[in-house]
């Protein structure tokens, strides 16, 4: 029982960076009606350029900040190079041209820093936390990942709801035709979407750096995760994103505690044919009144 | 029916010929038959360097040509053909490994049964995987792959005494019993070379030979090209009509004829290559030890590589070519283009959709077969996310739906690394710039050609060669 405590523990502060991804994927589907498999490609970028900045200044703070305003800008160059001429065109296009920038930002980086994974120095301790005469799967940076993820989630959400920019976000997600006849610049609210996405997609690759290393393919596997939680929550719901990617991080922690970390993705494949079989708009999702 | 053109009423000859699935088939088989010449011609006077390429071109395009049905024609974009590639090798690798001795049907167990069980395998993946991915659309599909791709090689690990886990498995492959010699290409075309084809010295008498074939070959070839490009202009009327009838067009029960069909071919080649073991039974062995010789001398590992991954793709491209070509390829088409439409007319959405999922994964498992066998290894790093992405990569570049743009798109693969390194070697780029220039320009060519040119090299070239006959078409149909 203190096993399964102790995993379920450990998996909180994967699960937030889990989820901060599916957020970034979410993001980018509310605004665009297509997932982004790039996203954690831009976020490796950027957390490559926040290492560099970490390796000079030594500030942790001003690393996350300047991998957040990249991956603004990152996101904001894919959406306009790549994303915007292609879109209304070709799905299959638009799917495989994400692709492509994928694997040219993972080449990118291993040109500009090299294939070999390098570590990034956590701003607090990574050790597990000693409490109540035990060592706790919990360590100070795990709570500062957690509390990180807190703040941008709450953000975001007083963002969407409080803000006139939220609703017309909302507004050109939900009927673009609409929201245009009634005043919103869809393709900003578009951009927007973008951008917040890349964001939020760089401070969960800030965060996640440091418990594992960083090279250019080690995200790879979070897409996975990501995209399993997005869709489980129904790819359109920021609430379901945040629940399932948390939810994914402790199924994944439980899984790699009682068994071995490389049938993670395996058992995020199970799940993710599961949820597709049995739900395939998954369990967030706005689709029923949608297409009333 | 079908022959009837819509307009005048009247049967042409020329489309009645056409239409006649048996005659189609020959045709094709002609076709391919060409290109297996010409290439196993190519195969045995080059450079072993460059048969070890051509093993790789033969093998991506075999993969890719399992691309073309799924991403092209069936519109879905998977990931995960790197992961039934996976399967393919991995059970190649263990029948080949664990049940070398036991005779099936009283046909010895060798390489062909272990493609045979190989091709099996992804079959029964494949339906599994298209079962589920006919449910789903767009990216949830690429999602679904994407995992397939990352997980199936991480199961390798799961059972590291079977899989053999990280290292993966090393096998000794089973190479045909008198060796390859190079003149058992030439011996494809007959008896009367073999015996020259062991003896080394009557090499200038299979070089005339080999002249001969190549110029008949030639103009077969041309001929072909010829009916090609009539084919190249499909009366769209007849087309449509073919959709709506289940007539005298090949369907995929068909498929496993075309299968056996080609398959027989093969083993009045594999025969003489065995007969001409056994006639020069003393050689045989010698020969096949003495592989440092010279070209025409012995057994040279690249070529017979090089050979057996040609008559894998050609096979496979003759399949295609049946399946593209004939009814399935046109519900592949017309569900990819508007699946409500098809279901109005009788055809199941996702019933096509699984097959063009279970015919690529065949394809790509047997790719996976023959990348064992070149590699003598299989490991989950050799069937990677990379290899899904660059068989995604080499099919958009090439052209996303026509056979002859998954064979550019293998050229692609293979060639641009090579291109880079050498470029790489005169320049002194260092090797962090070197390893992953590939990659980059991969991922620079995929955006713009999705964005300039979504029919790749060969819709681009066709939509040209449209414009000049002054018609036009969607550079994906």
């Amino acid at each position: 029982m203190t096993n399964f405590i102790d995993f379920l523990l450990g998996g909180f502060s994967n699960g937030a960076v889990i989820a901060l991804m599916a957020l970034a994927l979410v993001m980018v589907w509310r605004s665009t009606r297509m997932v982004n498999f790039a996203q954690v490609g831009q976020a490796m970028f950027t957390t490559y350029i926040a290492l560099t900045v970490q390796q000079s200044t030594g500030n942790w703070l001003l690393a996350l900040a300047v991998a957040m305003g990249a991956g603004l800008v990152l996101g904001t160059i894919v959406y306009f190079l790549v994303i915007r001429p292609v879109k209304n065109s070709d799905t299959t296009g638009a799917i495989i041209a994400t692709f492509g920038v994928l694997i040219a930002l993972q080449a990118g980086a291993g040109m500009i820093w090299g294939g070999d994974p390098e570590g990034f120095v956590p701003p607090v301790s990574n050790a597990g936390l000693e409490f109540a005469g035990r060592i706790w799967p919990i360590s100070l940076y795990d709570i500062l990942v957690l509390a990180v993820t807190a703040a941008l989630v709450i953000g975001l959400t007083l963002l969407f709801t409080k803000t006139s920019l939220g609703l017309s976000m909302r507004a050109s997600a939900f009927n673009p035709e609409v929201a245009r006849l009634s005043g919103v610049r869809v393709n900003r609210m578009l951009i927007t979407g973008w951008a917040l996405a890349g964001a939020t997609g760089a401070v969960g690759g800030v965060l996640i750096a440091p418990v594992s290393t960083i090279s250019p393919n080690s995200f790879d596997i979070l897409l996975v995760f990501a995209f399993t939680a997005a869709v489980i929550g129904g790819l359109d719901s920021l609430i379901g994103a945040v629940t399932f990617g948390i939810g994914t991080g402790l199924v994944i922690s439980l899984v790699t505690g009682y068994t071995d970390a490389s049938n993670a993705p395996v058992v995020a494949l199970v799940l993710l044919a599961l949820n597709l079989l049995l739900k395939p708009d998954g369990v967030f999702s706005h689709h029923g009144s949608r297409s009333v | 029916m079908s022959n009837v053109d819509s307009t005048t009423g009247k049967v042409s000859n020329a489309q009645k010929l056409r239409s006649f699935p048996g005659n189609r088939i020959v045709w094709h088989a002609v076709i391919v038959g060409a290109v297996w010449l010409l290439l196993l011609l190519l195969n045995n006077n080059i450079d072993p360097l460059y048969s070890s390429y051509l093993a790789l071109v033969a093998m991506y395009a075999t993969a890719m040509f399992g691309m073309t049905i799924l991403v092209g024609l069936s519109g879905q974009v998977s990931l995960g053909n790197g992961a039934l590639m996976a399967v393919g090798g991995y059970v190649f690798a263990l029948t080949s490994m664990n049940w070398q001795t036991v005779p099936i049907f009283g046909w010895q167990w060798n390489a062909v049964w272990s493609m045979v069980f190989a091709g099996l395998g992804g079959i029964l993946i494949g339906g599994i995987v298209g079962g589920l991915a006919a449910r789903l659309k767009g990216p949830y599909l690429a999602g679904l792959t994407l995992g397939l791709a990352v997980g199936v090689p991480a199961i390798t690990n799961r059972f590291p005494e079977l899989l053999g886990g990280e290292n993966g498995l090393m096998l000794t492959v089973p190479y045909p019993a008198g060796g390859y010699s190079a003149a058992a290409g030439a011996a494809e075309l007959g008896d009367e070379t073999t015996d020259s084809g062991a003896d080394p010295g009557l090499d200038p008498s299979i070089s005339v030979d080999e002249d001969q074939y190549a110029e008949l070959d030639l103009s077969e070839f041309d001929q072909e090209f010829d009916e090609f490009d009539q084919d190249i202009d499909p009366n769209t009327n007849a087309e449509a009509e073919d959709l709506l009838t289940e007539g005298d067009l090949l369907t995929l029960d068909d498929f496993s004829d075309g299968g056996d069909l080609g398959l027989e071919s093969p083993e009045p080649s594999e025969e003489p290559i065995v007969d001409a073991g056994v006639d020069s039974g003393v050689d045989s062995g010698t020969v096949a030890t003495d592989s440092a010789g010279s070209l025409d001398d012995g057994f040279i590992i690249e070529q017979w590589q090089a050979s057996m991954a040609i008559a894998v793709a050609c096979l496979v491209a003759f399949a295609a070519l049946n399946l593209i070509r004939g009814r399935q390829g046109r519900v592949w088409k017309a569900v990819r283009d508007d699946p409500i439409a098809a279901a109005v007319v009788g055809i199941s959405p996702s019933g096509s959709k699984v097959s063009a999922f279970v015919v690529s994964s065949l394809f790509a498992a047997l790719a996976g077969a023959v990348f064992a066998q070149i590699l003598s290894f299989v490991g989950p790093g050799a069937f990677g996310l990379g290899l899904s992405l660059s068989l995604l990569v080499g099919i958009v570049l090439g052209g996303r739906s026509s056979l002859l743009g998954a064979i550019l798109g293998a050229l692609i693969i293979v060639w641009l690394p090579e291109l880079v390194n050498g470029l790489a070697g005169e320049r002194g780029w260092p090797d962090q710039i070197t390893n992953n220039a590939p990659n980059l320009l991969y991922g620079l060519l995929v955006v713009a050609v999705v964005l300039a040119a979504p029919g790749g090299m060969t819709g681009t070239l066709r939509s040209w060669i449209d414009k000049s006959r002054g018609k036009s078409r969607s550079p994906l149909s």
